[in-house]
């Protein structure tokens, strides 16, 4: 609600204060003005109940004026509205305004008077389209924050969720990681005991979840020389129109750096080496 | 236009044999708006929406003024109000302090206005509403609370300018002679006349005075309701009306009924009524009572002390020599 707290403190403070006269209704002094009564200040009051009600002859509007030209609907109120509470409050005239206005539609249908306005009919409103645009503004930027605030709450939940799946998940894994280890442990053990005999059945089954198939090691594989980097696994398709020959000719491809390297081979290799003594006499001369 | 030009020649001859009798300055009793002659007026009722008495025309005009000094929440509550009353005009601040009854009524003449609701302000802080009719009428003080003004974005409702409102009145309006006064009053200030130049045509918003706690609380909403065409609701639509707050919003508090305008014989007072200074010096006096009742509670201490006197202690000298 709108800051109420002035209203509420001056309707506050009147009920207060004459919180003990309440049910005494306003004394019924048919006299004129003048008439005093010093007991409290409430019944101290004049009330010309007569003249009051002959001014209103007066000032009243003629008794079968059309509906039309006063347009007014009495509502029932029910209960008595609690002043404080402002929901109960705002509802109650809520509520009066709705009944009143189904009642007016009803009739104004039934007189078959046009009175609901089209949505083309453009025309001065009480409040300006400017100002209708910073309420519409205010109204956007109010929902979002309510969807912000919702999402964080939501992004903290399953933060919070997930964190916890995390941490289970970690713990399966330990826990898996340590079954391995102890069942291969176990088979060593027995395969000790049992003497290291030929054909064991009791292959350990080791699972490998997680691995996919037998990936292709670079590092020891049957067949393969040494000094081949690609350990293998260079593939040489089917050799085209005298690859032989040109090999021969032109040298074997592949990488450029690979010819002059220090491997097993050429460790042991002296081919290339004359004499070495006579060399650095010779040297040495010159 | 032809429309209305046409109906004001037809009652023409009935109106001009009121007119006389409107413009002297003692009406005749009982009715303002014209006889009660069905005989001559019957070529003039099919014109009219079908009574057989003298066409009845609203000619009400408020007149909106305020008095110097007055806060910009006020002025602008002043503002809305008149831009919700196209039957009103407003005029320049008066001076308020003496033969502020004289001059408002001559004002009210000039202007030729049959009623006046006149924003009296004062400290800057407590803002009078005077609701008055204009010659001899009764007048009715209020004091004004919980100014909201159509300012507020929390109001977000919008309706036409100028179109009639539908206006409710809870029912305990019936049930005190003043509270008569009072809607009978509202009725012909706040309802929009009929044939008015600057009356649009559409109904599309409500207003509701209810009486709270012996208090007028006025309320503006916008009504919207599903529908088509322009003479009849959907089916079902009546059902699905929703009403959204204009603004703007206040609480009257009568304080005095007076015979006459701006003033008068007191015809009634309200016994609930205290004036806002009084609330304040009571508050004030509360406050300053403490001190007061501070030292009052200190000269009380010592007298007691002083005739119940302790004996003397055994310990007292225990400690004395560290």
């Amino acid at each position: 609600m709108v800051g109420l707290a002035r209203e509420e403190a001056l309707a506050h403070d009147e009920v207060i204060m004459d919180d003990a006269d309440s049910d005494v209704e306003v004394s019924d002094s048919e006299d004129d003005s003048g008439e005093e009564a010093q007991a409290t200040p409430s019944e101290n009051a004049i009330y010309n109940k007569v003249a009051i009600l002959e001014k209103l002859e007066d000032i009243a509007w003629p008794k079968n004026v059309d509906w039309m030209h006063k347009l007014t609907i009495e509502h029932d109120q029910g209960g008595k509205v609690d002043v404080n509470d402002d929901l109960a409050r705002e509802l109650a005239f809520y509520t009066q305004a709705l009944d009143g206005t189904r009642q007016a539609f009803e009739k104004l249908q039934s007189m078959k008077v046009r009175f609901l306005r089209p949505t083309d009919y453009y025309a001065e409103m009480v409040k300006t389209d400017a100002h209708m645009h910073k309420i519409k503004g205010r109204l956007l930027s109010e929902k979002r924050r309510i969807e912000e605030a919702e999402e964080r709450k939501k992004a903290r939940e399953a933060k919070k969720i997930a964190k916890e799946v995390q941490a289970e998940k970690n713990k399966q894994r330990a826990k898996d990681k340590k079954e391995q280890i102890e069942s291969v442990k176990k088979w060593r053990k027995q395969r000790q005991q049992g003497g290291f005999a030929k054909g064991n059945d009791d292959v350990p089954d080791l699972n490998f979840e997680g691995e996919e198939g037998f990936k292709q090691s670079k590092k020891k594989r049957p067949g393969v020389s040494p000094g081949d980097r690609s350990g293998g696994l260079a593939k040489r398709g089917k050799e085209g129109k005298n690859r032989r020959s040109r090999d021969a000719k032109f040298g074997h491809g592949g990488r450029k750096g690979l010819k002059k390297q220090n491997t097993a081979e050429t460790t042991n290799d002296f081919r290339s080496y004359k004499g070495g003594e006579s060399q650095t006499k010779k040297r040495k001369r010159s | 236009m032809a429309k209305k030009r046409k109906r004001t020649d037809v009652p023409a001859e009935a109106a001009g044999a009121e007119k006389p009798d409107d413009s002297a300055p003692e009406r005749p009793p009982r009715t303002l708006f014209g006889f009660k002659e069905p005989a001559p007026d019957a070529e003039a009722a099919p014109a009219e929406a079908g009574s057989a008495v003298a066409p009845f025309r609203n000619k009400e005009k408020v007149l909106i003024t305020c008095s110097r000094r007055i806060t910009y929440r006020y002025r602008h509550l002043m503002q809305d109000i008149l831009s919700l009353l196209p039957h009103a005009k407003k005029d320049s601040k008066v001076e308020s302090k003496q033969s502020k009854g004289s001059a408002l009524n001559e004002l009210l003449e000039l202007r030729s206005c049959s009623s006046c609701l006149f924003f009296e302000c004062r400290k800057q802080k407590d803002l009078y509403l005077w609701m008055v009719k204009s010659p001899g009428g009764p007048s009715i003080k209020f004091l004004v609370n919980a100014v909201h003004t159509m300012e507020e974005l929390k109001l977000t409702g919008n309706h036409l300018k100028g179109s009639r409102p539908l206006i409710t009145f809870s029912t305990n309006f019936d049930e005190q002679p003043h509270w008569k006064l009072v809607k009978e009053m509202i009725t012909q200030i706040f309802a929009t006349p009929k044939d008015h130049r600057k009356a649009k045509p559409f109904h599309d918003h409500v207003f509701a005075f209810s009486i709270v706690d012996g208090h007028v609380w006025f309320r503006n909403y916008q009504i919207s309701v599903p529908h088509n065409e322009i003479d009849k609701v959907d089916k079902g639509g009546l059902d699905k009306m929703t009403l959204i707050e204009v603004g703007p919003r206040f609480c009257l508090n009568p304080i005095k009924i007076f015979g006459g305008s701006f003033g008068g014989p007191t015809w009634y007072e309200n016994p609930y009524y205290i004036s806002p200074n009084q609330i304040r010096a009571l508050e004030k006096r509360q406050k300053a009572g403490k001190y007061a009742k501070k030292v009052k509670a200190k000269v009380r201490r010592k007298m007691h002390e002083m005739e119940n006197t302790l004996e003397p202690d055994e310990f007292a000298e225990l400690w004395k020599g560290e």
